[in-house]
Order: structure tokens, then sequence, then C-alpha cells
């Protein structure tokens, strides 16, 4: 039943997605047609299809439904709530499924936005929205079918299925349940579904960016329509991101939180380019230079988030990612390589006529620094591109199985991100079009001066007086000058209104919410750089073997081993090892790291064991569990809490830049020149 | 447009620095090799990479800080010292993934992967779990 209902949605997906193109299509083809053409259909339909598609995925699960292949292959009876309703994304053909949800939905909001508008640049967007919809919708119905019937089943799988929903069904009497990562850490259900927004929704500035190259349409209209959305999928994918590193931190047992896995790069690939974009949408916005460039960029961010696609889902890398591997790589690529040529086909005859060229008046400018911005942005892309492919090119052309490690991507990392700490750090406050020196030293000076004093401290506080010295200084010193700026003009304006000064700052946030939300964002990168440092820089480690009764000391702790323990639970069998730590002959905390083994899946996936404090995280992995005793290994991370602090301090900056409305007037806005 | 002079200087520019980025990556590659790839001239003690093949049977001893055994591909053959609890189907005849580098004449490897299809395959209807 569940077969039946999940075909016609992804049917009726399909067939709302090719009318809604031909359609719009039709629409944009002149104002007139623009205005009269009725959308609302085909978009509520395609809407429709993809709640239905999800809804009734999710039922099938949650009623054990093993005639659903997906169901029989990536559910188990024992998967404890809410893993089962994140099943629903836990493999392949389901998450095509979430993408087009999520995707369905994009499209409902630029059709809303169309209805507004009513004009070409808006239908011409529909018409993209709908050419990509029915693109994964295909996908969906073709080569990744969650709702093909199981036809002969496996002791605990599908083994052969059909496309046709009302065949005779077999099913097993139980499934494998999800990959045993995917349900060992509710992170895991979380962040996927983050992620794809932040994903889709990049799909709708490469719409409008489309829609007025086809057109024709100069100007910042484009952006000015999509700006918001922007905002609001980079803020989702920020989020995605700094979820998915403390999932790893809190599951993968190595502990790290980045590991410049090819999946990982595949999200931040496109998150650097969102970010190069928002940037210089301003700069097009304010002084109408990077007209060109922006499309470029949305275009690049948009063929990042579909080669990622690629990456994540056709098996090209082996990573602890890799389960999602299928055979719809090819599909993939194509539908990548149709994006590249169709786009910047598109840019390269319409450029002229949309993209003005304008000469900066200086580079010692805002928009300087913003271009500044963009070309370390744009490079620190590049870079994460070439490890990320190198591998699979190499394999092309020798058959050699390599992968990129982690040195090369710190070696460059390093270096590009102290040079956008700087950049963001003197950008905001400089002038639009020309800065005096005056004028820019006037405004960091004391940011200085504290950024200098917070970098002395440190090396009172530390023998390491390396990165770790040079990353507190421009951290400090970024968020020190953007405080500096924030509370000298709401106490000026307070001073000259008669108001308070706490009064001027919610004001001026109210006022330009897309200037002071990016700064709040940049506070958070800061934070996150000191976590960074701090954690990989001031960090301890060591492995120690231990029988029950030992003590060991680490990092000021005594960490006795007492016992191992082993329980069974519904879906798997958890042992661990029972650690006291005392400080100073003083309890502490009991720490119970633990590894869980899953029936149906080859690789144990380990508990560590995390106690955090404001100072860092004493971190204790299960290495080896037997009778005899246990071998640990203890890290300490200083300052972690910073890293997933200043993440979400970054997301709340673009969640606060998000009710930034388009353009706002030159006189309406603050003055920040 | 009055920018076209910059296209081709700025993809001289793209170009020299894919070819150093590509060098660079190039230095910082982890290989894969099976048992008889293993050049020790290229992978000296220290060196990560992985390593692959089949565990030899009767030759796997447990200790309380590591697994001892050896792999093959039937044609070289390795000693393994396996320092984190090795995957619950970890066992003899199985093909394994080593991740560590040589100390001597010993591979050390900090995590054991068991190949197999990327997604679990089940067994056959009928067939026993268990076996």
């Amino acid at each position: 039943m569940f077969s039946l209902f999940g075909t016609l949605a992804m049917l009726a997906g399909v067939g709302s997605a090719a009318v809604l193109l031909v359609q719009a299509i039709r629409g944009s083809m002149s104002d007139r047609s623009a205005a009269e053409v009725d959308l609302r259909p085909a978009a509520v339909g395609l809407l429709g299809s993809g709640i239905a598609a999800m809804a009734v995925l999710e039922l099938a699960l949650i009623f054990d439904d093993f005639t659903v292949s997906y169901v029989a292959d990536h559910h188990s009876v024992t998967t404890p709530f809410p893993f089962n309703i994140a099943t629903a994304w836990a493999a392949l053909e389901g998450s095509i499924v979430l993408w087009c949800l999520v995707l369905s939905a994009f499209t409902w909001f630029v059709f809303r936005s169309h209805e507004r508008s009513r004009d070409r640049l808006g239908t011409g967007a529909v018409a993209v929205m709908a050419l990509v919809s029915l693109f994964f919708f295909a996908l969906m119905v073709t080569v990744s079918n969650p709702f093909e019937t199981c036809v002969e089943a496996g002791a605990r799988s599908c083994v052969t299925s059909s496309p046709i929903p009302l065949v005779a069904a077999d099913a097993p009497a139980d499934g494998n349940g999800p990959n045993a990562l995917l349900q060992n850490h509710i992170l895991m259900a979380a962040h996927p579904p983050l992620l794809y927004v932040g994903y889709i929704g990049l799909t709708v500035p490469f719409a409008f960016a489309m829609s007025a190259l086809a057109i024709g349409l100069p100007g910042p209209e484009w952006l000015r329509r999509s700006k918001r959305w922007t905002t609001i999928a980079w803020s989702f994918l920020t989020l995605g991101i700094v979820l998915g590193g403390w999932w790893a931190y809190e599951v993968l047992s190595w502990g790290g939180y980045w590991a410049w896995d090819p999946v990982e790069n595949a999200s931040f690939m496109p998150w650097l380019l969102a970010t190069a974009f928002i940037h210089s949408a301003t700069v097009q916005q304010r002084r109408s230079m990077l007209q060109a460039w922006n499309f470029v960029l949305v275009i690049g961010a948009f063929a990042l988030t579909i080669l990622g696609t690629f990456l994540t889902r056709s098996g090209t890398i082996v990573s602890v990612h890799s389960f999602t591997q299928s055979a719809i790589g090819p599909v993939l690529l194509g539908f990548l390589a149709f994006v590249l040529v169709g786009s910047f086909t598109l840019f390269a005859i319409r450029a002229p006529v949309v993209a003005q060229p304008s000469r900066m008046d200086s580079l010692s400018s805002r928009e300087g620094s913003l271009l500044y911005n963009n070309l370390m942005l744009t490079v620190y892309a590049f870079v994460v591109l070439v490890g990320t492919v190198y591998p699979m090119v190499l394999e092309a052309f020798n058959g050699d199985l390599v992968r990129v490690g982690p040195p090369f991507y710190n070696r460059l990392a390093v270096p590009l991100s102290f040079a956008l700490l700087l950049g963001m750090g003197i950008g905001p406050v400089m002038p639009w079009r020309v800065a005096r020196p005056e004028l820019v030293w006037k405004r960091i000076h004391l940011p200085l001066q504290i950024a200098l004093t917070a970098g002395a401290a440190v090396i009172l506080f530390t023998t390491d007086v390396g990165l770790i010295v040079v990353t507190v200084i421009l951290a400090v010193f970024l968020i020190a000058v953007s405080a500096r700026h924030l509370l000298s003009q709401a106490a000026h304006a307070a001073g000259i209104k008669g108001t308070s000064t706490s009064a001027e700052v919610r004001r001026m946030f109210s006022m330009d919410p897309g200037y002071w939300g990016g700064q709040v964002s940049h506070a958070g990168v800061a934070l996150i750089a000191i976590g960074i440092a701090s954690a990989s820089l001031l960090a301890s480690h060591t492995q120690v073997t231990m029988e029950p009764g030992d003590t060991v000391e680490f990092a000021g702790y005594e960490l006795t081993y007492e016992t191992p323990f082993t329980r069974t639970e519904p879906q798997r069998t958890v042992s661990g090892a029972t650690i006291i730590a005392e400080r100073d002959g003083e309890f502490v905390t009991e720490l119970r790291p633990r590894q869980n083994v899953y029936p149906n899946f080859a690789q144990p996936v380990g508990t560590p064991e995390i106690h955090s404090t404001l100072g860092g995280d004493l971190y204790v992995t299960l290495r080896r569990l037997s009778p005899e005793g246990i071998v640990v290994d203890l890290d300490t991370s200083p300052m972690m809490w910073l890293v997933w602090l200043g993440g979400l301090v970054i997301v709340a900056g673009g969640v606060i830049s998000a009710k930034a409305r388009g353009v706002r007037r030159r006189s309406e806005a603050m003055e920040h020149v | 447009m009055r920018n076209g002079k910059f296209v081709i200087p700025a993809l001289i520019g793209i170009a020299v620095a894919s070819f150093f980025l590509v060098q660079s990556a190039a230095g910082d590659v982890e290989y894969y090799r099976y048992t008889s790839e293993v050049d020790r001239t290229q992978f000296t003690d220290g060196v990560r990479f992985r390593l692959a093949g089949t565990v030899v049977p009767g030759t796997i001893t447990e200790t309380v800080e590591a697994s001892l055994f050896q792999i093959s591909d039937g044609l070289e053959t390795v000693d393994i010292r396996l320092v984190n609890t090795p995957p619950p189907l970890f066992d003899a005849e199985v093909e394994v993934l080593l991740e560590g580098a040589f100390e001597g004449d010993v591979f050390v490897a900090d995590n054991a992967v068991i190949r197999h299809a990327a997604e679990y395959e089940a067994p056959p209807a009928g067939a026993d779990l268990e076996d």
C-alpha cells in the first residue's frame, strides 16, 4: 500500500514539476504573460508531492512495512525513536526524498515571491526551480526509487524489488536497521536535514541569477530577491556543518571534529562560495561592482552542491560516509555537466548585457576589502576542491588509490584563515569608495591595543608563542573592532537623542540587521578560531593500558579503572569500562567510554566519554577491551566549547541578517562610512 | 567587456596556482596498497598509508595491548600489530583494510575495517546469521 502511495506521489511530483516548468517558461517570455500566467496549481502540486512522498516513507517506517524495499533494507523493528524517523534520510533513496521535499518547499517560496512581483524575473526563477525539481523527482522515480516493492526477501533485507507497486510482495520479518553510525547519536539524525536545507537553499539565488541572465535583466534586482534566501540557506549550511563536526567529535572516537574528509569538504566548498557571494552581493548592491563575479559565485556555489551530492551519493569516494554508494553517479555527473555547461554558456552570452563593468575608486576601501575577502574565500574553496578531486583524477589516470591527507589542507588553510581573520577585522570599518588612513587608524587603534594586550597575556600563560598568539591577536582584534564600532556609534547617538546606549544598540541592529548580523557572525568566526587553535595546539594525548584497579595521572586528573561492563539493548550491545576521575584526591566524575556493537554491521561504533569544563574537555576513548584490561586514549581539548559556541554565534548572525529585506535606501540605513 | 583583458592573465594565474596546488597535494597523499605492492623505500617507518590483505589463519594472537596477526594478498605476508579493538567480524581469512605505518618489520595499525560491500549485504533467506 505504501509503495503504491509513494509511487503516486513521486509521479505526481514529476508531472507537477514538468507542468510548472512549461508554464513558467511560457510566462517568462513577456511582461504580460508573466503577469497573467497561473502557476499556483502546479506549484501546489509539486509541494504536495514532496510532502506526500516524505510522509508515505515515514509512515512505512513507523508501521514497519517491510514490503517497501527501502524499509526492508534500512529499518529494523528494534530501531528506537527518533532514529526510525531519521532512517528516512539514512540511505541514498530516502535522502533523495528529503531532497525533493526541501526543494519543493523552496520552489513554493520562489513561487510566492513570483506571485507578489508578477514579472519575468520571478517567473524565470520559478522555471529554473521547476527544472531542478524535475531532475530530482525524475531521479527518485528512476534510479533512486525508495518505494519499490520487495518481491523476494532475504533474511533481513530485500533481495529483489520491483518498481511496480501492485505486484505480489514479499517481506523479511525484520530488517538490518539504519547504518550503525547513524543510530549512535542524536546529532546524526538532525544534521543531514540541516545540511540539505543549506545545500538546496542555494538553488534559489542560482534560479534568480539564471532568470536574470536568460531575460537579460541588468542590475541588482535578482540579488535583492534572493538575498534573504541565500542568507537562510547559508545559516542552515553553517549549522549543519557545525553539528556535523560536533557529531564527529562525539562519535567517531578520534578526538577530532574535522578531518578534511571528502564528505566534509563537500559541504565546506559551497559554504565558502556562498559566504563570498553574501559579501560580494553587498558590493554590487551598494557600488554596482562585481556584477559578473556574482553570477560566477552563484553558479559555482550551486554546482558545488551538485558536486557534493555526486561525491557523497555516488560511491566515488571512500570515507566514513561511503555507505551511500549507489548507481546514480553517472546521472548526477551528467546533471553537474549540464549545470556547468548550460549556466556558463548562458553567462558568456548574456554577461555583456547584464553585468556592466565598473571601476573601483581605491583598493583601500570597503569594496576593496570585500574584494580581498572574496579572493581569499575563493582560493580557499579552490584549495579544498583540488584536495578533494585529486584522488579521483589520479585514480582515473593510473588506477592508484590514494587520499589527500590533512597536512595538505592544514598547510594552506592556516595562512588563508589568518588572512581572512585580518580582512574581517579591518574590512567592516573601512569606508566605501576611499578610506583615509587617519580615519581607519582612528577606528582600529584601540582594538589593536586590546588585541596586542590579549596576545601578551597568552604569552604569559602558555609556552606556545607561535600560531596561538597570532590567532588570539587576530580574533580579539576582529571582535574589538566590531564592538568599538557598535558602542561608539550607539553612545554618540544616545548622547544626541538623550536615549540609552543599549536602546541605540537595539535600534542599530533593527535598522541594519544585514550589517550587524554579519558582525555577529564575524565574532563567531573569531571564537571558533581561538577554539580551534587552543584545542589543537594546546592539546595533550597519551595511550595507556590499564588493568582493574590501576590508576594513571593525566592532565591533572587521577584516573582509576574500576570495572568493565556490558549491557544489551534492543538494537545493540554496549561494552565499556568504568573509570573514576579524581583531582587532588577529590571525586570529579565517572567516565564510561564504550563500544557499541550493532548485530548487522561489521564495524563497532565507539562512544567516547567527554568530561567538559570551561577549561576544556577530557576525552577518553576505549580502544581495546578484554577481561584482563583496557587500552584507552586520553586526550585534552582546551577551550573546545568555543568551537561549538562560535558556530552557534555564526548561525545567530545569519538569523539576524536574514531579517534584512533587500537593499535599504542609504538614508534609511545606519551610516557605516 | 572592458575587463576582458584580464581574462587570459587570470586563466594563466589559475593554471599556475593549480599546478602548484596539485604538486602540493601529491606530496601529502595517503596511499592504499596490497601487501605485495608495498615498497619499503617509499613507505618508511612512520609513513602512514592503508594496507589491505587477508588475515592469515592461525596467526591471530590477542594481548591486552594489541591484536597480533599476519595479512597476505597471496604474494607477500606482513606482520600486523593492531592497537584498537578488532571489528566484530574480524577473523581468519577475512579481508581487512588497515590504517597505520610501519615500525620496523611490523605494520602498526590504529584502525581496521573489514572489507566488504559498502552497504551491508544480508545473507540469503534461510542462512544462519551465526555462520
